[in-house]
This record gives C-alpha cells, sequence and structure tokens, in this order.
C-alpha cells in the first residue's frame, strides 16, 4: 500500500497542469467568442452581421403605380398595366436538360436561345422576356423550371395612340418620363420605389420575408386640358388637308383665352407610341411647341394694336396703297392689285403689304416690337413643355430701312404656334393674358394681366371678323351659323440660297365666337403643293371645319338661331315629328 | 431598499417567470408580424391583380368608346349625322 503513493502525488500535479491548460484553451475560446459577438473591433460584431447579411439577406423593389394621364373629362390618355418580366438564372438553367421545354413555351427558336444562355453561362441574370401580360408569364411560371422567375413590372399604355402622341410623349422601358407630359410631370407621376427584405437560400430563392423598409407610394393621377373629341377632330381634319393640299406635314392648337387651358394640340405626321422599336424622331416632335417659322401676315394684327394705340390711326384711317407697290431700302413690297385709297381696317382684311408698311413707317418699328413683347413672342408661354422654344424678336445693333418695316408683316421673327395662338388668345380675352396650361384649370389657374385696353382688342377683334368676311382673304374660314374671325398667313420658306420661291408654310390663326370670343385655333400647313398653297386656302377651311365641331363639342350657341322658348321647340318637335 | 433588492428564493423565481413570459411575448409577437406580413404579401398580390384587371377593363373602355369608332358607328350603324346649324334649336334660359 505504502509504495503506492508517491506516484499518487506525480499524477496529481499532472492532472492539475493537463486541466489548468485546457481551462486556459477553454477560457481563450471564450475570450474570443466575446470580442467576435459583442466587441466593436475590426472583425467585431458588426462586422458579422454585415457579412452575414450581405450573404442572406436581399431587397427587392416594390414598383409603384405610375400615375393616370386623362383628358378633362376623364377619358384615360396613358395607363400603367401590370405586366411580368421573366428572368433566368442560366446557371441554374443550364444542365437542368429542360432548356428547350423553356424555348417551346416560350415561343423562342430553340438554337438561338440555346447560344444565348451559352453566351451568358457565367452570369446568374439573363432577361428571357420583359413586359410579358400576366397570362403569358403565368404560363411559363407553371411549368416550373428550375432558374426561371418573374419580376413584377408596369407597362404604359396609351389608349389614344397616335391622335395625342406628341404631347403625352412617352416612357422609357423603365417607366421613366422619356417625353412630352410624361416628362414634364414625371416627378408626380411617378410616385415612390418602395424597398424589402426578405432572406434567401443558397440559390437566391426567398425563404422568409423580413419586412417592408419602404412603403411604396402610387404616382398621382392627371387630369389634363385637353378634350380628347377636339384632339380627334383636329386629328381627322388635318389627315384630310394632308391629304388634299399634299402637305407634309401639319400642326393645329386650339385653346381657351379665358382659362389658358390647351384643349387640343395636333401634329402630323404622328406615331404609336404603343409600338415601340420603329419610333421615328422626325414624328415625335410636338411642332406645336417646338417648331418656329416666320410668321408672316398673322402678325399683322398686332401691328394694328401697334397702330391704335399709337392714336395716329383708328380702323377708319385712310390710307394711300397706290400703286399697289412701294420701295423700301431698294426692294420691292408688291401688293396683289392696286387697292388704292382703303381704312385701316381693309388693310388687314386684304392683307396689303403697302398698306402695312406705311404704317409701320409712320408709327416705327418700336412701337411694334414692344408690342410683340408684350405679346409673348420671342418669350415661352409658360406650358413649359419639354422642348417648347420661345422663338426670337429682331433685334440689330443698326435698324436698315427694310428691316424696320420686316417685322410689321412677319419677317425676321421667329415663333411657335402655340405662341401666336397664346397672342391672339389676349385679343380674344379683352386684352388680357393668362398663362397657358396643359392641366385643367376650369378657370381656377392664374388670374392674368392686361396687356392692352379691352376696347383696342374689341376693335381688332371686330376687323378679324371682317378678314373671314366677303371682301376679305379667309371667307374659306367662316363657319356656318356662327361668326368668327382671324387672319391668314402665308410665308415662304427658308432653304440654304434664302427664300424659296415653290415652298410655303400655309396659315390661319382664328378666334371664334366673335360675340364672346373664347376658342383661339391656330392652324399651320407645312408645304401645301399645288395651287391651294395659301392661308386662305390651305389652312383656312381646316379652320373652318376643326371650329365648326370645337364650337358644337363646347355647346356654343349659333349666332344666328333664333332663341325659342321650350314650349315652341317641343311644339315645332312633334309639327317635325308628328304622332302617329 | 435593501429589502427590496435583496434576492429571496420567491423574488428570483419572479424574476425568472417574468423573463420567461417576456421571452414567450416576443415569440409571439415575431409570429404575429410573419402572419400579418404574409397577409399583407397576399393582399398585394391582390391589389396587383385588381390593378391588371382595371387597367385592362380601363383599356378596352376607352378602345371601344374612341371617338373615331363612335362617329364610324353612329354613321354606318345608326345612320346618324352631324346636326347642321339649322336643325339645333336653342332652348332659352
Amino acid at each position: 500500500m505504502s509504495r503506492s503513493r508517491p506516484p499518487v502525488l506525480v499524477y496529481r500535479w499532472r492532472i492539475a497542469l493537463t486541466a489548468a491548460v485546457l481551462a486556459g484553451l477553454f477560457g481563450m475560446l471564450v475570450v474570443r467568442l466575446v470580442q467576435l459577438q459583442v466587441g466593436a473591433s475590426q472583425y467585431g460584431a458588426h462586422f458579422l452581421q454585415r457579412q452575414g447579411d450581405l450573404r442572406a439577406v436581399r431587397s427587392a423593389e416594390i414598383p409603384a403605380y405610375r400615375g393616370l394621364i386623362t383628358d378633362r373629362r376623364g377619358a384615360p390618355l396613358a395607363i400603367s398595366t401590370p405586366v411580368v418580366t421573366l428572368w433566368t438564372n442560366p446557371q441554374e438553367l443550364r444542365g437542368s436538360g429542360r432548356e428547350s421545354e423553356l424555348a417551346t413555351l416560350m415561343n423562342l427558336a430553340p438554337k438561338s436561345f440555346e447560344a444565348r444562355l451559352n453566351r451568358y453561362r457565367n452570369k446568374q441574370f439573363m432577361y428571357l422576356a420583359r413586359h410579358q401580360t400576366p397570362q403569358v408569364a403565368g404560363a411559363v411560371m407553371e411549368a416550373g423550371l428550375p432558374g426561371v422567375y418573374g419580376k413584377r413590372e408596369y407597362r404604359r399604355f396609351y389608349p389614344a395612340g397616335e391622335v395625342v402622341s406628341q404631347l403625352v410623349g412617352t416612357t422609357n422601358i423603365d417607366g421613366a418620363g422619356a417625353t412630352g407630359v410624361e416628362l414634364l410631370f414625371d416627378t408626380s407621376l411617378q410616385g415612390r420605389t418602395g424597398k424589402k427584405q426578405f432572406i434567401k437560400a443558397l440559390h437566391g430563392e426567398s425563404i422568409r420575408d423580413i419586412g417592408v423598409v419602404e412603403e411604396a407610394a402610387d404616382g398621382q393621377s392627371l387630369r389634363l386640358s385637353i378634350d380628347l373629341r377636339l384632339q380627334h377632330v383636329q386629328h381627322r381634319e388635318l389627315l384630310t388637308a394632308l391629304g388634299e393640299t399634299g402637305a407634309a406635314a401639319a400642326s393645329a392648337v386650339t385653346i381657351d383665352a379665358q382659362t389658358g387651358e390647351i384643349l387640343a394640340m395636333t401634329n402630323l405626321p404622328s406615331f404609336n407610341p404603343n409600338r415601340r422599336g420603329q419610333l421615328d424622331l422626325t414624328t415625335m416632335r410636338n411642332r406645336v411647341a417646338t417648331d418656329v417659322f416666320e410668321p408672316g401676315s398673322t402678325v399683322k394684327p398686332l401691328t394694328l394694336v401697334a397702330a391704335l394705340e399709337s392714336g395716329d390711326f383708328d380702323i377708319d384711317t385712310l390710307v394711300d396703297t397706290s400703286p399697289g407697290r412701294i420701295t423700301v431700302g431698294g426692294k420691292v413690297l408688291p401688293d396683289p392689285r392696286n387697292y388704292g385709297e382703303i381704312t385701316v381696317s381693309r388693310i388687314i382684311e386684304k392683307s396689303s403689304q403697302v398698306g402695312v408698311t406705311k404704317i409701320a413707317q409712320a408709327i416705327g418699328h418700336e412701337r411694334i416690337i414692344d408690342v410683340f413683347q408684350r405679346f409673348g413672342l420671342g418669350q415661352l408661354t409658360g406650358a413649359e413643355f419639354p422642348g417648347e422654344r420661345s422663338g426670337r424678336l429682331p433685334d440689330h445693333d443698326f435698324w436698315s430701312a427694310i428691316d424696320r418695316v420686316t417685322p410689321a408683316f412677319g419677317y425676321g421673327l421667329l415663333v411657335t404656334p402655340l405662341q401666336l395662338a397664346h397672342a391672339y388668345a389676349i385679343l380674344a380675352n379683352q386684352g388680357r393674358m393668362v398663362p397657358l396650361t396643359l392641366l385643367a384649370n376650369e378657370g381656377q389657374g392664374a388670374a392674368g394681366r392686361q396687356i392692352i385696353s379691352p376696347e383696342i382688342a374689341d376693335e381688332v377683334v371686330t376687323v378679324l371678323h371682317r378678314v373671314t368676311g366677303r371682301d376679305g382673304t379667309a371667307q374659306r374660314a367662316s363657319v356656318a351659323g356662327f361668326n368668327v374671325g382671324g387672319k391668314t398667313g402665308t410665308i415662304h420658306k427658308v432653304g440654304a440660297t434664302g427664300y424659296l420661291d415653290d415652298r410655303y408654310v400655309a396659315l390661319f390663326v382664328g378666334v371664334a365666337p366673335i360675340e364672346a370670343p373664347r376658342y383661339v385655333t391656330v392652324v399651320v400647313i407645312d408645304e401645301p403643293k399645288g395651287d391651294a398653297y395659301g392661308g386662305g386656302a390651305a389652312a383656312a377651311p381646316v379652320y373652318s371645319r376643326i371650329t365648326q365641331e370645337v364650337l358644337r363639342i363646347q355647346s356654343a350657341v349659333p349666332t344666328d338661331s333664333d332663341k325659342q322658348s321650350p314650349v315652341k321647340t317641343v311644339a315645332m318637335a312633334e309639327r317635325d315629328n308628328p304622332r302617329v | 431598499m435593501r429589502a427590496v433588492l435583496s434576492a429571496s428564493p420567491l423574488r428570483i423565481a419572479l424574476c425568472a417567470g417574468l423573463v420567461l413570459f417576456s421571452a414567450l411575448l416576443v415569440v409571439g409577437e415575431t409570429h404575429q408580424t410573419r402572419l400579418l406580413f404574409t397577409k399583407l404579401q397576399a393582399q398585394e398580390s391582390e391589389r396587383w391583380h385588381l390593378q391588371e384587371r382595371y387597367s385592362r377593363l380601363l383599356l378596352e373602355y376607352s378602345t371601344l368608346s374612341a371617338p373615331h369608332r363612335i362617329s364610324a358607328l353612329s354613321k354606318t350603324s345608326l345612320a346618324m349625322r352631324s346636326p347642321n346649324t339649322g336643325s339645333i334649336k336653342v332652348v332659352a334660359q
């Protein structure tokens, strides 16, 4: 027994040492664990948390619904509709043996699909088809193919198609506004894309949703000042005009002079915004706002305003226009024939070059340019249409004799059809300028400001009415049952060598009805062919047909209709359609 | 003060019980959150489908009510025409 004691003593300290070492190692592990899990060192808790999230947590976008664009009566012009974008992870799909099945489902040529998959073999993302209808995408998804996923998105549709395409504009494939109203009001239409987080498994499939990080906010819908019915009328009439005159392009715009609302705005040639891929940039321009030209005779009423404001003229002042031509700075300005001594009113009715030149010389170009400026020429209209041009007013260091008279009959300055409409709206609105708008405001918009006296505006409107009368240049602008007014313009186009003799722009600007002027319409026919190239022949009839419909749609009361009491009307109706 | 802090077995048991209770509440709440989130997802999905239907109906409506279609139909199948000024009677207010 006594022999066995000493070894036990030896083993005891060995055991103690081993235990201490083990405990020490375990302690180090604990310290390290605490360091990693709790500590704030470089590779501490924060770092690990982040690394873990990077591997497992994914966030996905929640698409926001893009706002609806409607016309003033609520007819939809642009609608976002849910679609599914199909994509695949080629690394999962390849080698599953079901590639051909997918190709068949999606109507793809198996060979080229195989080749494409091959090109993407090192990638984890490949679009299969963007913006599929939920039905088509549903069929593909239901097949349960490995590595095939669907992503919810929205696609924009334009039910009115080419009738309002340049105005409404387009979005790009990612749903952001690219042109037109879509671009102008992009921020409010767009809404805010939301974000949600989920935990993913090894191959990316979601295994658990964590929650919504940011709520998606839907875009606001937008009610434009446009009336789709008028838009159709303009589109139809411009199409007819292109057919009749062989013109290259045509535009029209109708505005409500009292509220500044743009009621319709049409351009031809047009494009179908629902058919991507074959977009031609020349057809996408909203020419009404973006194209400038010399306004020609259509600014003569503004010259008349300057003349009346000068106090040297009233509309009955006689001006001698014989012998039917006038020489200014070595350049001969002719009238079609010698009108002799005629009134200022008749000068505008006949669009006499000689008469206007004499008025311009009498009152000086400064007054005329000043009126142009006050009427908004050379400035943006307030509609803020993307790409809208401000045009240009003449500005010379040295004004030669001819420079001083050309603005009076519309040469040497550049305007857009929209500016022209805006300027005439001031005449129609008793001298008040109201900023133009593309949004329906029901007359609750900006108050506007007085530009010229109501008396002068009335006088000019009276003269405009005479232009469409028996002796005027625009008899064909008249509208059955209503009194309208307006002014024609025929402008030589400018080419590389200066003014071209055989290429014209035919213009007509009109106001209606004369008794309570409200609707201003500008018609531009670009390069009409044949003999009927003038504003009176090419543009005025289009104005007449458009205005007829404008007045009917806006329920204007025909001038020559004798108002009747309801009883009498019923009696007449019974007489016309006797009950049997 | 001391009496409150002194650790009698009863107090320890009470604390343990409270801890356990709150731990169970956390579990319960997490579960509720998940259920609600699933419900939210389901409703979002439903909203998406409704939106799809709504926009499809809107498209159909605007196709059917397109002015050129109306004018073509009224002329062909209904034999209507635009009234000329002579046939418009205005009722005095």
